[in-house]
C-alpha cells in the first residue's frame, strides 16, 4: 500500500510538471512572435495580428470597447454600445466599410487582447503611457486625460499625502491609476478591483476612502452621484488617450493615423464630444478634453 | 522566460497564498460545521429544520459562488448590513461549501445499512450511542472521497475573490499582467502557486481515506 501511495504522489507531480512544461511552452512560443513582430521578419501571415487587407476581406473588425464606463464606452439601455469610444469605433467601421464586432473588454486585459489577437483594435479609454508603447502600437491620441481622486462628500481627500494610514482607496486592477499609486505612494493601501461597476458600486457602498481614477471617469461619477466630490481634480502627469493596435501591426496602424489627421478636418472628435460627453461634462471641458486630428494642444 | 521577473513577483504570491489559504481554510472548516449539522438533520428528518435545510442547499448548490458573493458583498450594505471583503470571502465558502457537506455526509450516513442501526438497537444500545459508534464512524470513512473533493473545489473557487477585492491568486496574477504585461511569467507562477496549495491537499486526502477506511480493506 505504501508504495501504491508512493506511485500516486509520483504520478501526480509528473502531471504537475508536465503541465508547467506545457504553460512555459506556450510561453514561448508568445514570446517568440511578439519579437517576431517588433524585427518585422517573418510574414505578416504567421501574425496573431490581421493587417488591413485581411480585415477588409474578412468585412468585419473586432474592437475591444469598454461595456461599463459610462460615457465612453458602455451599453446603453437598448442594449447597444455608446460613448465617445463607440462613436469613434462607428466611424472606423463606416470608413473601412466593415461591419464591428465590439468586443468588451475590461481594464487589466486591455493589452492581453491585443497580443492574442482577440481584437483588432482596442477602443477602450487606453491612456499612452510608456510601459504600455513597449507591448502594443498607439495611434495618434484623440482625448486627453489626467488622474483624479473623488471621495464622500463628508470626507473629502484634497490631497494624497492626507489620507490616513487605515483609508484605503479604490483603484481598478490595470489602470493608469493603479501603476501611478504603486508608484508614487506605495503606503496608501488599495482595495483593487477589476471592473467599473464594482468598483462604483464599492465606493457608492462607502468600502473605501476614495476611489482614484481617470478624472473624465470620476468627475462624471460626481456629477452623476450626489454626496460625492472631486477633492483631487488633477494628479500626475496629463496623458493622452489613443486608439491601439497589436504591435507590429503598420498597415492597421498608418490607416489609423490617416484616418484621425482626416476626420480631425472637419472636427470630428469635437462633434463626438458634444453627441456623447455633453450631457456629462457641459461645454466647460470640451477644450480640455478633445485632441482633434491627433495634434495635442 | 525572465527569471529575474519571477523573483521580483515572488512576495506578492507568497502573500496572495496565504490570503486564499488563510480564507480557504476557515471557509472550509464552516462548510464541514454546516454540512455536518445539515446532514445530521437530513438524516434524522427533523421536522421544519429538514424543509430549511432542503431549501438552504438548493440555493446555494444551483447559484455560482460569484453571484453568492456579489450578493454578500455588495447588496447586503445597501440594507445596512457591512461585511469585510475578508469575513465576505468566508461566509460565502462556508455557505456554498456547506450545501455540498450536507450532501456528501449524508450520503455517507444512509449508505449504512438500516439493518446495522435495527441490530444495535434491538442490543440495548441507545439512538445515541447507535449514531456515534456505530454509523457515523462508518459514514465518515465513506464520506472522505467526496469531502476532500469539496476541499479541493473549495480551494479553486477562491479564484473568483477578484470581484470583492481580495488579493487571491487569481487576481494577483491578472493584476500583474494588467500593470506590467509579463503574461508567461505570471501564468507560470499561477499554476505553480495553485499546485504548492492543492497537492498537498490531494496527497493528504489519500492517506487520511486509507487510514480511515483501514477496517473495511485492512493493508
Amino acid at each position: 500500500m505504501k508504495k501504491d501511495l508512493l506511485t500516486r504522489a509520483t504520478g501526480v507531480f509528473t502531471a504537475a510538471t508536465l503541465i508547467a512544461g506545457v504553460v512555459t511552452g506556450c510561453g514561448s512560443t508568445a514570446g517568440a512572435s511578439s519579437v517576431e513582430a517588433k524585427t518585422d521578419s517573418a510574414p505578416a501571415s504567421s501574425e496573431v495580428y490581421r493587417t488591413l487587407d485581411e480585415i477588409k476581406e474578412s468585412g468585419t473588425i473586432n474592437i475591444g470597447v469598454f461595456s461599463d464606463k459610462s460615457p465612453f464606452g458602455y451599453v446603453d439601455e437598448n442594449g447597444e454600445y455608446a460613448g465617445y469610444d463607440v462613436f469613434f469605433a462607428e466611424r472606423i467601421g463606416q470608413d473601412l466599410g466593415v461591419k464591428i464586432n465590439y468586443v468588451s473588454t475590461e481594464a487589466a486585459n486591455r493589452i492581453e487582447y491585443l497580443q492574442t489577437g482577440k481584437v483588432d483594435i482596442i477602443l477602450a479609454n487606453f491612456t499612452v503611457t510608456e510601459e504600455r508603447a513597449q507591448e502594443v502600437d498607439f495611434a495618434l491620441p484623440y482625448m486627453n486625460v489626467a488622474l483624479g481622486v473623488v471621495s464622500p462628500s463628508d470626507a473629502v481627500i484634497e490631497s494624497l499625502d492626507n489620507v490616513g494610514a487605515d483609508d484605503e482607496i479604490i483603484v481598478i486592477s490595470g489602470t493608469t491609476a493603479e501603476t501611478y499609486l504603486e508608484k508614487n505612494y506605495p503606503d496608501i493601501k488599495l482595495q483593487k478591483y477589476d471592473a467599473y461597476a464594482e468598483a462604483k458600486t464599492a465606493i457608492e457602498n462607502g468600502n473605501a476612502a476614495g476611489w482614484a481614477n481617470d478624472n473624465t471617469e470620476v468627475i462624471a461619477f460626481a456629477i452623476e452621484n450626489e454626496g460625492f466630490t472631486v477633492g483631487v481634480p488633477s494628479l500626475g502627469d496629463s496623458d493622452t488617450i489613443a486608439p491601439a493596435v497589436t504591435k507590429g501591426n503598420e498597415t492597421l496602424l498608418t490607416w489609423l493615423n490617416d484616418e484621425i489627421k482626416a476626420i480631425g478636418e472637419e472636427n470630428f472628435f469635437h462633434a463626438d464630444y458634444e453627441a456623447t460627453l455633453l450631457d456629462t461634462y457641459g461645454a466647460d471641458y470640451e477644450d480640455t478634453l478633445v485632441v482633434e486630428g491627433g495634434k495635442v494642444q | 522566460m525572465d527569471v529575474e521577473v519571477l523573483k521580483t513577483y515572488l512576495p506578492l504570491y507568497n502573500e496572495a497564498i496565504l490570503l486564499t489559504i488563510r480564507i480557504g481554510w476557515l471557509g472550509i472548516l464552516a462548510a464541514f460545521a454546516i454540512g455536518l449539522l445539515g446532514a445530521v438533520i437530513q438524516y434524522f428528518r427533523i421536522p421544519i429544520l429538514k424543509r430549511i435545510t432542503a431549501v438552504y442547499i438548493e440555493v446555494f448548490r444551483n447559484t455560482p459562488l460569484l453571484v453568492q458573493l456579489f450578493f454578500i458583498y455588495f447588496a447586503l450594505p445597501k440594507i445596512g448590513l457591512r461585511i469585510s471583503a475578508e469575513a465576505c470571502g468566508i461566509l460565502g465558502l462556508g455557505l456554498i461549501g456547506g450545501a455540498y457537506m450536507i450532501e456528501t455526509v449524508r450520503s455517507g450516513l444512509e449508505s449504512v445499512d438500516r439493518i446495522q442501526s435495527e441490530s444495535a438497537l434491538s442490543l440495548g444500545m441507545t439512538r445515541g450511542q447507535v449514531f456515534f459508534y456505530i454509523i457515523l464512524p462508518q459514514a465518515f470513512s465513506i464520506s472522505i472521497p467526496g469531502v476532500v473533493a469539496n476541499v479541493i473545489f473549495l480551494l479553486k473557487e477562491t479564484s473568483v475573490f477578484s470581484t470583492i477585492s481580495l488579493m487571491d491568486l487569481m487576481f494577483t496574477a491578472k493584476d500583474l499582467i494588467g500593470m506590467y504585461a509579463k503574461t508567461i511569467e505570471c501564468l507560470f507562477l499561477l499554476v505553480v502557486y495553485y499546485l504548492i496549495m492543492l497537492l498537498p491537499v490531494s496527497i493528504v486526502g489519500t492517506i487520511v481515506e486509507r487510514r480511515a477506511r483501514y477496517a473495511q480493506f485492512g493493508d
